[in-house]
């Protein structure tokens, strides 16, 4: 029995590692390309998917994967098509997700507030499976490799999307990119975090790294870190106090940001500036 | 890549109006450069001279009329066209806080011409601390650029123009951060690289003082057209009467 427990737990080590491995990475471009009412959008339009897959007893990451890519369509290509902005697209699609994943949950043939429903709404240690190890993994090496090879680009796009469209970058192939991976990401932390909860993951990782360094380069290399001691310190205070994962994990987070606040360099420097 | 008759810039009567206006921001323009040429667009506040830029650079797209650089329709050729265009926009400041050094931005002014997947080597880094060097301000190069006061900012973004190595350069009130001394200092350069480089070069100003005695051609634009396009002595004449007009009708 103490096998199975150990077991377990090594694979919600590993899930937390790579989960927050690739919210650290991609979270860095939803707050520099100013990205995170999308983000906001896609965490729910997965969430809304997750409770489909639960409602219809179909697999949640395969019905998650389908909402994620339909919200990733209509914030990107048809929003640009049809001359939407993003505020205006994004106050449509989060409380459409919203609903739709309230009504799926209430459809949900299962009695009351069962695991699966719980582990779609806050997450759950135990519904990490081998093969969402593997899923995470090959996302961690491909938008790694993605970001590598697109660095230049997406660099000058996170300084200014507006000039780096004057200096001839055509920037939408590169945010619909960006898009469709916050989806993934969401997507494949869901199970972990839970669809209420993902986003603050995104969000407060890159935003405390942010804090401390000021070459671009430093922060996408060391944000994923960061982010994966997040998530593993939240599964430890989990583990330990017997609390929803998803919402430790969070707790961690806001917590370093918070003190990123107080300890920032950076903003020690501004305040002497400033003084002086 | 030439323009027929050697003209690199042609603006052929053109309007532009912005997304949910009625009235456009321009109307029926017309101006042609040739290679090397300086032209110095002046004119009241809301003439239109950031607008007509923008239209030129495809930033802004064309209501009525063409617009083509290098011979290059930018409507369906824009990316392409950008790439050839050093542009400085008008009041860009970088927030303190900033994640990028002076020579992030000047770099910026590399890639898109390297075109996708190239990596930055070490010629393009030469390329663009010289283009630091031309403003005076490579010893900032690894300052972070949010730091760097506004006029220093300002000559961090006209070298990430340079360092592209334009065939074309768009400059909106490039010297509006600047001290007058900096100001005389960037306007020879401006002219000198004009010269040398011989790049079609516009430069919007709208302080007539900062305009070198170099420039034979000015612009003047007043309520979204172009009401002279003369020799400096003309064209400011014309310049002054668009003043008086704009404080005649301010009397209430």
């Amino acid at each position: 029995m103490i096998w199975l427990e150990l077991a377990i737990i090594r694979r919600a080590m590993i899930g937390c590692a790579l989960t927050g491995f690739l919210t650290g990475l991609i979270g860095v471009f939803v707050v520099r390309m100013r990205l995170t009412s999308i983000g906001y959008s896609m965490s729910h339009g997965a969430f809304a998917g997750a409770a489909l897959g639960v409602a219809v007893s179909a697999n949640p990451l395969s019905t998650s994967i389908l909402f994620s890519a339909v919200t990733a369509l209509l914030i990107g290509p048809v929003a640009d098509k049809a001359r939407l902005s993003q505020d205006t697209i994004t106050s449509i699609a989060f409380p459409l997700n919203m609903a739709l994943a309230f009504i799926f949950l209430a459809l949900s043939p299962q009695i009351g507030l069962s695991s699966e429903v719980a582990s779609v709404l806050w997450g759950s240690v135990i519904s990490i499976s081998n093969s969402d190890i593997l899923y995470l993994a090959i996302l961690c090496i491909t938008a790694s490799i993605l970001i590598h090879f697109f660095w230049k680009e997406l660099f000058t796009i996170m300084f200014d999307r507006r000039l780096a469209e004057a200096d001839g970058i055509n920037t939408k192939p590169f945010v619909y990119l960006m898009i469709f991976l916050i989806g993934i990401v969401i997507t494949l932390s869901i199970k972990l975090v839970g669809g209420l909860l993902v986003f603050a993951l995104l969000f407060n990782t890159a935003s405390t790294t942010l804090q401390f360094l000021q070459d671009m380069k430093k922060i996408v290399l060391f944000s994923p870190i960061a982010g994966s001691a997040m998530c593993v310190s939240g599964l430890v205070a989990s583990l330990a106090f017997d609390l929803p994962v998803g919402s430790c994990i969070v707790l961690v987070s806001t917590i370093a940001f918070a003190v990123s606040i107080l300890l920032s360099p950076k903003r020690k420097r501004k305040e002497v500036k400033e003084s002086s | 890549m030439d323009g027929r008759d050697g003209k690199i810039i042609r603006v052929e009567n053109v309007s532009t109006t912005y997304e949910g206006e009625k009235r456009p921001a321009i109307r029926g323009v017309n101006l042609a450069l040739e290679n090397g040429e300086l032209v110095y667009l002046v004119g009241p506040n809301a003439a239109g001279k950031t607008t007509l830029l923008e239209t030129i650079n495809g930033l802004q797209p064309v209501s009525k009329g063409e617009v083509s650089v290098l011979g290059l329709d930018v409507r369906g050729h824009g990316s392409v066209v950008r790439k050839e265009i050093g542009y400085v926009p008008q009041d860009f400041m970088v927030e303190a806080l900033e994640p990028y050094t002076a020579l992030d931005v000047a770099m910026m002014g590399r890639y898109a011409k390297m075109g996708v997947l190239r990596r930055p080597e070490k010629e393009d880094f030469k390329k663009a601390m010289e283009a630091l060097g031309l403003l005076g301000v490579e010893e900032l190069a690894c300052k972070p650029v949010g730091k760097l006061s506004g006029g220093q900012q300002q000559k961090v973004m006209i070298s990430r123009a340079l360092a592209k190595e334009p065939k074309v350069l768009l400059l909106d009130e490039p010297f509006s951060n600047l001290d007058p001394s900096s100001r005389q200092e960037v306007s020879a350069l401006v002219c000198r690289l004009n010269e040398e480089r011989k790049m079609a070069t516009i430069v919007v100003t709208h302080d007539i003082r900062q305009i070198p005695e170099r420039c034979r051609r000015i612009v003047v634009m007043n309520g979204g057209r172009i009401v002279a396009d003369e020799s400096p002595e003309k064209a400011l004449a014309a310049l002054e009467s668009c003043q008086n007009i704009g404080a005649e009708e301010a009397v209430p």
